[in-house]
């Protein structure tokens, strides 16, 4: 696999302040590579040429003038296309917004951009984020970098597959059952979902509210979590949102593994697991072992639950969440429609893909009367349990580890026939978002086919400086 | 007539636009009524993708405000629901508001109608976002949707089925117009639709309730009545057909004078409520109820009590009540109460006010009278009470100085100039007397033959001679000594 | 316990306003059930002693203040996705009622 290999943020942004190179440089590099890149992969839906080299030339501006661009100067990031990005088309990877001129930016990437960074680009994705593949994208799907015959995961798919290439430093997606872990672990990069509410959801489009998360991928530990620490925090425009850290997350280090109490999850080292990859797990948990740490059995029984309770909770807020896409004031409109009826009936029916009204179809029923209480509200109370569940197995240890996914990346169309069998595979990640806490994907290792495996890594609610310093131990551990 | 056969049972909807600065979830401006079409917006109040709802702090208080208002008190925790639909004037396909656990259940309006005092039960009363405004060109096969008021705070305030004939419901809803001006909660301009009426009517001749059907958007308390007798009798010759009354929503055609059926209440979709996962929980303590009862002014009923003791009538209290929000610049109950501490004649200011002032304000009511009306009524009253002004030229002086700018300095002295004083002078007068009568020899003749109204007739002589200045009681009682 | 019928499939369908060709209804049919057999699990769960979970920051009383608020864009710009319009109003189909 081709890819470029970017110095770490810190140093791209401290060369772009010293002025050894400059923005502009660094945006046009980006650029350059993205377009080798695209023929073979498909990872970027859209290029921000023109106003990602306007935001350069400001940035290498302030720098003439002595000013500081911020801690990303300079630094080019690609964002996955359900961040509202400003100078392009938004599309969530759909028919149904295209044309969709976005007038205000996620709150995330502004954050971005005060720092300092550039977007140049916008990440392919499962379309509205629905799906473990890149496949459900009207875009055509993205290539695993490590095998173009398999997908790239998702939804985050373009994404992950966008800093394994290195077309950026780093990228921004979205993870509501797993979407930048299991994509992450599938291109052997990192990929971090924070806490729930620690980045700001303005300017996402949203698919299920209590449940996205919004965080970085990157090729290091310590790269994610400097974007996290620029991203983070409460914004006024997003009720949902807690406060930072007060030490933030940038100066965090390696966390020394004597006397670290950690938790391998029983129920996801079960044998519809993958060989390889549970021996790539196992031989983390003996690494953490002899650095001393103590790894030991968790049972989180309500794991096949959390997957049943995720397929009821995701779709039913999905199916509010897409009500508002009906043509009427903005994306794709049917203008022959006869009536009223027909415009809505036109622009979702053709607008939007199968996943979608697949979901929306869910939600509707598990929402509707005489059902919602026996779908969407027992869902709601088995959350509960899966949370309690959570907190009793954080009074034990203080992380739990196990895989990302059953597999390594499976072949494009495998699965795609059959949309239970794509939901089956999310077992493990729903659960952090079910529970709000803080998860990570670390490459540790890949397969026989060389394929990319990440090790999954979840710490308590807002505990997620512990949760990168942990990382970046077993970070060390596999060098 | 057969609708006496029949009791009709009323419960009437009412969604209240509550005075806030800006809308409910977003930051755009609350107040519609010159805007621009599609100004008063913003991503959220469009439905863009990646928009959330932020609530407005103000909208807790005048909710909690009106809690009170409604003889009730806020819930301690409510929460926001989502309610799905599809229209176009429905930019996210769904709207906000609160199904499951609203800020207010429970409470009771109480008022007067026809010396009864009746009671209302609130069944409970919500928060909710308002959606955008939609026109139909005549004769198009296009609407037009102006999202200006898509977002706007609404109190929705649901009765029990408490009431029975149209004067009731006519009375509830006026009531509950002065309750929640009252309590600062609404601006309550009926005709900008601050205040929009549903009204749900069902006929029954047992205990069981019968089919109800609901008249929406009403926005004046005489439509309000008119629909609610249309509906009583439209069902009542529907039932003595025979013939079902169909569970349906309708509107209130004023041009026609009738209700007229919209859509089949039945086929409306299921509304699919969700708990809104973007808007945390609402919990509010004791001490902020309490702060907020601190805050409250005076109530209506409140009003009504204190202007009774002060011997003035109920139809006095309910026009100064009304005129005093009206009119908040002129303070007239302020004035009242002013007047009654000060021990100063209560009636005839209350006379004043309610037959001149406050008729002369709805006639004039961009030219809104400012002068300090204090002054005014207090120096009036003096001149009334030294005899030095007839009580008709005490009313010309008011009506004058109400159209005035600025009151003259002196108001004795404008009158005085004007010839608007009383003649109390007793030597002028009796010369004018004298005057009169030796010039009236018949009258006098009519007077000693025993017919009293003959008096009458010196007595406008008296006042025509005196250029209307006379005080006609001295000058009865100088004719009279005269005469014998 | 519950199992859709194609008739329900249509309904849902309806509901959520999405035109579904003859071929997507019958796909959907085959697909929903399964998806509904297998969520259906949670039935099974004892969970009565436990509260409903809508929202996991802990998060209460989540205000702004009663202030306009410049959300640093044009106005304007809303209308200028729209996909037809007259006056700066959004032109629709003709809405019954």
């Amino acid at each position: 696999m081709d890819s470029f290999a970017w110095d770490s943020i810190n140093d791209i942004a401290a060369a772009v302040r010293n002025r050894s190179t400059s923005a502009t440089k660094l945006v046009e590099l980006s650029l350059n590579l993205i377009k080798d890149a695209q023929p073979k992969y498909n990872a970027i839906i859209l290029v921000l040429d023109e106003a990602a080299r306007a935001r350069a030339k400001q940035i290498d501006e302030l720098v003439e003038s002595n000013q500081d661009p911020g801690p990303l100067a300079g630094v080019p990031f690609i964002a996955k296309d359900n961040f509202l990005v400003l100078g392009g088309e938004t599309k969530a990877a759909s028919k149904i917004l295209e044309g969709f001129m976005p007038p205000y930016q996620a709150s995330a990437v502004n954050a971005l951009e005060a720092a300092g960074a550039i977007c140049v680009a916008k990440a392919n994705m499962d379309a509205f984020a629905h799906g473990a593949s890149t496949e459900n994208s009207d875009y055509g799907v993205t290539k695993n970098p490590y095998d173009t015959s398999r997908v790239p995961g998702g939804s985050s798919g373009g994404s992950a597959a966008a800093v394994a290439l290195g077309l950026a430093p780093f990228a921004i997606g979205t993870d509501t059952g797993g979407s930048i872990r299991q994509p992450a672990s599938f291109c052997g990069v990192v990929g971090l979902k924070p806490t729930y509410g620690l980045v700001s959801r303005s300017g996402v489009i949203a698919m299920g509210s209590s449940l996205d998360c919004i965080g970085p991928l990157a090729s290091s530990v310590s790269d994610a979590a400097l974007v996290l620490d620029v991203m983070a925090g409460k914004d006024k425009l997003d009720a949902t949102t807690i406060d930072k850290d007060e030490l933030g997350y940038k100066d965090i280090s390696a966390k020394p593994l004597k006397g670290v109490k950690i938790g391998v999850i029983d129920e996801y080292l079960s044998e519809h697991v993958d060989s390889d990859v549970t021996r790539a797990i196992n031989q983390t948990i003996d690494k953490l072992t002899q650095s001393g740490a103590e790894v030991k059995r968790i049972s989180l029984p309500s794991t096949k639950l959390a997957l049943a309770c995720y397929y009821i909770i995701c779709p039913a807020e999905v199916s509010s969440n897409l009500g508002r896409y009906d043509g009427q004031r903005y994306g794709f409109h049917e203008p022959d429609a006869k009536d009223l009826d027909e415009s809505y009936l036109n622009a979702r029916g053709k607008g939007f893909g199968k996943e979608a009204k697949r979901r929306i179809m869910i939600g509707t029923f598990v929402l509707s009367s005489g059902y919602y209480d026996a779908y969407y509200k027992k869902a709601m109370t088995v959350r509960t349990k899966l949370i309690n569940e959570f907190e009793s197995a954080y009074k034990e240890v203080d992380f739990l580890i196990g895989p990302v996914a059953p597999t390594t990346a499976f072949k494009i169309g495998e699965k795609s026939s059959d949309p239970l069998q794509m939901y089956l595979a999310d077992v493990m990640t729903v659960a952090a978002n079910l529970a709000g806490v803080p998860s990570i994907s670390v490459p540790v290792g890949a397969d026989s086919n060389n394929l990319p495996i990440g090790l999954q890594i979840m710490a308590g609610q807002r505990k997620d400086r512990d949760l990168l310093s942990l990382a970046m131990a077993i970070e060390e551990l596999g060098k | 007539m057969s609708s006496s056969d029949y009791t009709a049972t009323i419960g009437i909807e009412c969604h209240v636009q509550l005075k806030t600065n800006t809308k409910l979830f977003s930051g755009a401006g609350n107040d519609a009524r010159e805007a621009e079409p599609n100004t008063l917006v913003n991503h959220i109040d469009f439905g863009l993708p990646g928009a959330l709802p932020v609530l407005n702090k103000e909208a807790i208080a005048l909710a909690s405000k009106a809690a009170i208002a409604l003889n009730s008190r806020p819930e301690l925790f409510s929460t926001f629901d989502r309610k799905h639909y599809f229209y176009p004037d429905l930019p996210m396909g769904y709207q906000i508001t609160q199904f499951d656990q609203p800020i207010i259940s429970k409470g009771s309006v109480s008022f007067n109608l026809d010396g009864k005092t009746f009671k209302v039960g609130i069944t409970r009363a919500h928060l909710e976002s308002d959606a955008g405004k939609s026109t139909h060109p005549a004769n198009k096969d296009y609407s037009l949707v102006d999202l200006n008021r898509a977002g706007t705070p609404l109190l929705e305030i649901v009765s029990e089925p408490d009431m029975h004939t149209p004067a009731e419901a006519r009375a509830y809803a006026h009531e509950l117009y002065l309750l929640m001006r009252y309590a600062g909660v609404t601006d309550g301009d009926l005709y900008h639709g601050n205040m929009r009426f549903d009204v749900n009517v069902s006929l029954s001749k047992t205990d069981k309730l019968g089919v109800r059907s609901e008249t929406k958007n009403l926005n004046s308390f005489r439509s309000v009545e008119k629909a609610v007798a249309y509906e009583i009798k439209r069902q009542s010759e529907l039932l003595d057909q025979g013939r079902p009354i169909v569970q349906e929503t309708r509107g209130w055609n004023d041009a026609k004078q009738k209700t007229l059926s919209q859509r089949s209440k039945e086929n409306a979709d299921d509304y699919r409520y969700m708990p809104d996962p973007d808007l945390p929980p609402v919990i509010i303590d004791e001490s902020f109820i309490d702060s907020i009862v601190q805050s409250m002014p005076n109530s209506p009923d409140y009003l009504r009590g204190e202007l009774a003791k002060l011997g003035l009538t109920l139809t006095q209290s309910e026009v100064l009540i009304e005129a005093n929000l009206d009119f908040e610049f002129a303070k007239y109950i302020s004035l009242i109460l002013e007047f009654a501490k000060n021990g100063q004649d209560v009636k005839s200011l209350a006379n004043w006010l309610v037959n001149i002032d406050i008729p002369l304000m709805r006639e004039h009511e961009s030219k809104a009278s400012n002068i300090d009306r204090n002054k005014l009524y207090v120096d009036v009253l003096n001149l009334v009470k030294a005899n030095q002004l007839s009580s008709t030229n005490a009313k010309e002086i008011i009506n004058r100085c109400l159209k005035m700018s600025e009151l003259p300095l002196d108001i004795a002295e404008y009158a005085k100039a004007e010839n608007l004083l009383q003649q109390s002078d007793i030597v002028a007068l009796t010369d004018i007397v004298k005057d009169v009568i030796s010039s009236n020899p018949e009258a006098v003749k009519d007077i000693q033959a025993g017919e009293a109204k003959a008096i009458g007739f010196l007595i406008g002589q008296v006042m025509s001679k005196s250029k209307g200045q006379a005080n006609p009681g001295l000058a009865r009682q100088l004719i009279d000594e005269q005469l014998k | 316990m519950a199992r859709l019928s194609k008739d329900d499939v249509l309904k849902l369908a309806r509901l959520a306003r999405l035109e579904l060709s003859e071929e997507e209804v019958s796909e959907y049919f085959t697909e929903l059930n399964a998806i509904l057999e297998y969520v259906e699990q949670l039935q099974g769960e004892d969970t009565s002693d436990l509260k409903p979970t809508n929202q996991v920051t802990g998060l209460i009383n989540v205000t702004r203040e009663d202030k306009t608020i410049d959300y640093g864009y044009p106005v304007l710009d809303l209308l200028k996705n729209v996909p037809f319009k007259e006056q700066d109003q959004i032109k629709v189909r003709r809405m019954v009622g």
